[in-house]
């Protein structure tokens, strides 16, 4: 995509650098903007964009978008755009979405002796306890009492994204209140999930599935190895990217896709979205030049390559009207996003995150209590917000 | 004994007794070391100073820092991170130090075997140091597998259960000790050198006197290298406390969805804690007190071994 863009727009180069680190580990761009040598264009986890606006690592883009497009913020998905919000004003440009669909692996499901066929969108979602049955008679263990295949770990994060935000969203929890500026962890529905997942460890054995993942998904693990992928996963609950990954290392798996499970029969399927933006750190150099680049990239020629290339989906809303980007599963990832969740833009989104991972660990794990875990989370990230307002 | 000799170059030579000669020498020789200097004041103690002052704020790394007293040192101690974080590390640094100091007089003494071949051992045993730790923690991840890992087969093979080193928070700090003997060839030559050290007439009068492979061991080799052990429990006890790499390799540091360290945090080492909260919360002032707390309490635990070092290591022999 650079390489199109520098072909045709003479004058700018541009060279994309690639680092390492997790969504929320930016030390890399902290210390290269604090010498001086920030780069002009970073493309950014967006839910931490408010995050890293507070701290001032980024740009404020208001004037340079109401100069050159004032409507700007119409063209994308309102929680993308919202997503680039702080104190009112406009710090990235959006870049793609993607949304979580449970993925199931219908030889896995037939051997089990159930009929693939009840999992097709078609028929609605399935219930929690429906997918526990299934999964229950998908287990197998070794003779050391270690599970050599699985049916569903809801609360996997290793290699499928079982995360706080995705059952809290389908029990119905809120995670804050962003008039109050306070976080919920705390919620009736987040505490819900918590229990859900909570339970299920406990069902499955907290350690026997942490052995499991940490011998299928070892730290680093190399992509055509995901337990998904070699068939020792029977469900996952995971983002459209893994569409890509299928097409690549194993054409010839037979899945499908469908909703993430609900609590109880009646309640409306959920799912969350995420994404990337492009900001500009503060210090560079070249802020005409790196909009310039920017607003190409997450303008509409730029998400389209990008949806194309990537299974990513665009936030640039045009763009999801042309059906001829989206083959196959990917149109019903698409059909998700009308009514989406998105992760609350705070200026602690990455505290946060972490926190609340730490809290689900806590309750899978080691069986804590999902209250008690969720309130030392409020504990911690809350007087962080109060600094931070 | 370096530093008694320095002290005595300043007391004969220093001050108003100095010739034209040795102050033209004193000149020229600061002169010659001023790009260690200009180095040790601009890259040490401007930093460790202005960490101080940071600790005292709250900072982003951005924008001014603001002064907000001891607040960061009186959330620190309610911090259950930072007790965690300060658990897992002295949990590690207990069980590696002890471990490194027996496994490197282990490997030192097999390096000391009068055999032919002795010199191709000496390279076996030393080459896993030379690799640089990342390397090995990516390698060490697949040697630890629960299921095909080489550890989990051979602790099979002699009847051990199936241990999830990676994943279980009652082991993982054990593993990093093992993999952290994969560096022992280093401090291994040195009790090596300590061993060659010891006149072979000492050896040679014990054993006309009948004592065995291990009196000789026990009563001559180590109290002779107790002064290494020292050398070795003072820097292991350094480098165990300021454990990272490994655990940020081992928990996926640098791959998405790893947003603890280790099931349970149970691989949040200090400063694993202290880079966190720095880079990732962009809490540069909390961090710096984290620093500060780690500075003074290692600095207590070093003073600790020197004073025990005392009773039990032997100078007379130099």
């Amino acid at each position: 995509m650079v390489d199109t863009y520098n072909k045709t727009h003479p004058g700018v180069v541009v060279e994309f650098v690639q680092v390492p680190g997790s969504e929320t580990d930016v030390a890399k761009l902290m210390t290269a903007v604090r010498g001086g040598t920030g780069p002009d264009v970073y493309q950014l986890d967006r839910f931490t964009v408010a995050q890293r606006a507070a701290a001032g690592v980024l740009e404020d883009l208001t004037a340079i978008v109401q100069k050159k497009d004032a409507n700007l913020s119409s063209k994308y998905l309102p929680f993308a755009w919202a997503e680039t919000q702080y104190k009112g004003h406009t710090y990235a440009l959006p870049f793609d979405t993607d949304s979580r669909v449970l993925y199931y692996n219908k030889d896995m499901i037939k051997a089990a002796g159930f009929d693939p066929e009840m999992f097709n969108p078609k028929n609605g979602p399935l219930t929690i306890d429906q997918i526990k049955q299934i999964s229950q008679k998908i287990d197998k263990t070794d003779a050391n009492g270690n599970y050599t295949q699985v049916g569903f770990i809801p609360y996997d994060t290793t290699f499928s994204q079982g995360w706080h935000y995705t059952w809290g969203f389908v029990f119905g929890g809120k995670f804050a209140d962003l008039n109050a500026m306070k976080v919920t962890p705390t919620d009736p529905g987040v505490v819900k999930a918590f229990q859900f997942m909570k339970d299920w460890a406990a069902m499955m054995g907290p350690q026997k599935v942490q052995t499991f993942i940490s011998t299928y998904s070892p730290p680093n693990p190399p992509p055509e190895q995901h337990p998904f992928l070699i068939g020792k996963v029977a469900m996952m609950v995971s983002g459209d990217w893994v569409l890509n990954s299928i097409k690549q290392y194993t054409p010839n798996l037979n899945y499908g896709v469908t909703y993430i499970p609900i609590p109880e029969k009646g309640a409306t399927p959920q799912t969350w979205s995420g994404g990337w933006s492009f900001v500009i750190p503060t210090g560079s150099k070249h802020v005409a030049a790196a909009y310039d680049f920017i607003s190409w990239m997450t303008g509409p020629e730029g998400q389209k390559m990008y949806t194309v290339g990537s299974s990513h989906m665009p936030t640039y809303k045009a763009l999801l009207d042309d059906d001829s980007l989206y083959e196959g599963n990917h149109k019903f990832f698409k059909q998700l996003l009308a009514n989406s969740n998105s992760r609350p833009p705070l200026p602690v989104g990455g505290l946060y995150w972490d926190a609340l991972t730490q809290a689900q660990n806590g309750v899978t794990l080691k069986q804590v209590d999902p209250m008690q875990a969720l309130q030392q989370a409020y504990d911690t990230v809350q007087p962080q917000l109060d600094q931070a307002k | 004994m370096e530093i008694r000799d320095l002290t005595a170059f300043f007391y004969t030579r220093g001050g108003n007794g100095m010739t034209h000669s040795s102050r033209r020498n004193l000149r020229n020789g600061l002169i010659f070391v001023s790009p260690w200097i200009f180095g040790f004041i601009a890259f040490q103690i401007y930093p460790i100073l202005y960490s101080l002052w940071l600790s005292f704020t709250r900072y982003s790394g951005f924008g001014k820092p603001i002064i907000i007293g001891f607040q960061n040192f009186q959330q620190l101690f309610k911090d259950p991170l930072f007790w965690k974080s300060a658990y897992n590390t002295l949990y590690y640094t207990l069980l590696a130090v002890p471990v490194g100091v027996v496994v490197a007089i282990v490997l030192a003494l097999a390096m000391n075997q009068k055999v032919k071949e002795v010199s191709i051992y000496r390279a076996i045993l030393y080459v896993p140091s030379i690799l640089p730790i990342f390397a090995l923690s990516f390698v060490w991840v697949v040697f630890s597998n629960p299921r095909f890992g080489l550890l989990n087969l051979i602790g099979q093979g002699i009847g051990l259960p199936v241990i999830d080193w990676i994943g279980d928070p009652k082991w993982n700090k054990l593993s990093i000790v093992l993999l952290a003997q994969l560096g022992a060839g280093g401090p291994a030559l040195i009790f090596l050198a300590g061993i060659r050290a010891i006149p072979s007439e000492l050896f040679d009068s014990a054993q006309i006197d009948g004592a065995n492979v291990f009196q000789r061991f026990f009563k001559i080799t180590l109290p002779l290298i107790t002064p290494i052990i020292l050398y070795d429990i003072i820097l292991g006890l350094s480098m165990g406390l300021q454990i990272f790499t490994q655990a940020y390799i081992l928990t996926g540091g640098g791959s998405s969805g790893a947003n603890t360290a280790g099931p349970d945090n149970s691989l949040l080492f200090y400063v694993f804690y202290v880079y966190k909260s720095a880079f990732q919360y962009t809490q540069m002032g909390y961090a710096s007190a984290l620093v500060w707390v780690f500075f003074i309490v290692s600095m207590g635990i070093a003073l600790a071994v020197f004073r025990w070092a005392k009773a039990w290591v032997n100078y007379d022999v130099e």
